[in-house]
């Protein structure tokens, strides 16, 4: 089952052009590697992916839906509740601990507080910082606030995950320890993962690399 | 290669012969290429002939004969010698994708299909080595941590490869 697809996306940034051209389809359950030289347009292509940034041309489907034919409260509860995002440098909202940062996509959704509470713990155990869920972000190491993001990204139980850079902020250990705290929490929830990434070591743990350069597709290959 | 002071090392704590010199050194290298049998011999016999091992036991019963081969004073003192000097930098796994590399282009070959099977090639090697648990020893995750590295280094080399190849052919009129 295809759970994202980019069919023909373009995006530019005034006159240059980050993005030309792009399809591919995740399956569900699949992790997919985007890979390329600074620049190249991977993280345009995941912003798109994300409903962060429209293309200029092209569509983005999400579990089947096109995320410009939906009226907005609907594009932005599917993003919310469809699609999980971990950046590079976590994005955790700096005044919540880190019970209320993994929450919040669950209260934004209309959720009960208990009920969102639960369910934000559950995942801090599941990426192991349940320890820290009083804690503010300030008060945590990197690895474990990138742990946390991970914990929100999944806690709506999205079909696709898409991770910016999520071991760029990190030593190669925690970097490493960080890797496999999302490909187990992914398989765990189900969810496919597209994970931007120019390290290598990240790469190698996809079922497919899609190189790009210049903004189109380079080369894909089954892993 | 250093098969020769791999081999004192391998008879450094026991005499043995060369099968079981062979199975040593697979299980001290367990994802690296398996010493061949014709090397072993060819090895013990040249350090044998060297005076850095000598033959301690030949036995001939009913089976085939072997041969028991023990480190002698010169060859512990050539053992503890190459120990303690550094390794100097050197080509590793990559010649022999140079190699393929360089014939691609100057015949006239696919060398980005080349280089993009090739990544994809040590991609699944590095996800088989972090994907198979070490043995339970003291040294394996460091043999294995080393090839990893050593796997990761040649992707970036293929990544700079197929990025000149890529702006050759843009600016080639």
């Amino acid at each position: 089952m295809t759970v994202l697809e980019l069919s023909s996306v373009e995006y530019s940034y005034r006159r240059n052009a980050a993005l030309r051209g792009v399809s591919l389809q995740v399956q569900a359950g699949e992790v997919v590697a985007v890979t390329g030289a600074s620049g190249c347009g991977k993280s345009t292509l995941l912003h798109c992916a994300a409903g962060i940034l429209t293309p200029d041309a092209g569509s983005v489907q999400v579990a089947g839906q096109d995320l410009a034919t939906l009226p907005e409260d609907e594009r932005s509860r599917l993003r919310r509740t469809k699609v999980g995002v971990v950046l590079q440098f976590g994005q955790l909202v700096p005044d919540l601990p880190l019970i209320d940062n993994v929450a919040l996509p669950l209260l934004l959704d209309g959720h009960e507080r208990a009920e969102a509470h639960e369910a934000a713990l559950e995942w801090l155990k599941q990426v192991g910082v349940a320890d820290e869920a009083d804690a503010v972000p300030a008060e945590l190491s990197g690895g474990q606030a990138q742990r946390a993001a991970v914990a929100r990204a999944l806690v709506t139980g999205p079909s696709v995950v898409l991770a910016d850079e999520p071991t760029g902020s990190l030593d190669s250990r925690a970097g490493q320890e960080l890797l496999e705290v999302l490909l187990r929490a992914s398989r765990y929830r189900g969810a496919a993962l597209v994970v931007v990434t120019h390290d290598n070591l990240v790469a190698a743990s996809a079922d497919r690399e899609i190189r790009l350069r210049d903004g189109v597709i380079q080369h894909e290959v089954a892993l | 290669m250093a098969t020769a002071e791999l081999v004192l090392g391998l008879l450094s704590r026991d005499p043995a012969h060369g099968y079981d010199v062979k199975r040593g050194h697979d299980a001290w290298f367990p994802d690296g290429r398996p010493l061949a049998f014709g090397q072993v011999y060819t090895t013990l016999g040249r350090l044998e002939r060297d005076g850095l091992v000598e033959v301690v036991d030949k036995t001939s019963g009913g089976g085939p004969d072997r041969t028991v081969y023990a480190l002698t004073d010169k060859g512990r003192k050539h053992l503890a010698d190459w120990l303690s000097d550094p390794v100097p930098p050197a080509w590793g796994s990559a010649d022999e994708v140079l190699r393929k590399l360089v014939a691609a282009i100057r015949t006239g070959g696919d060398a980005a299909a080349f280089l993009a099977r090739q990544r994809a090639s040590h991609l699944r090697r590095i996800r088989e080595l972090r994907e198979t648990p070490t043995e339970d020893d003291p040294t394996s995750p460091l043999v294995r941590e080393y090839i990893v590295a050593h796997l990761d280094a040649d992707l970036r080399w293929l990544d700079s490869a197929l990025e000149h190849l890529s702006e050759q052919k843009e600016t080639r009129p």
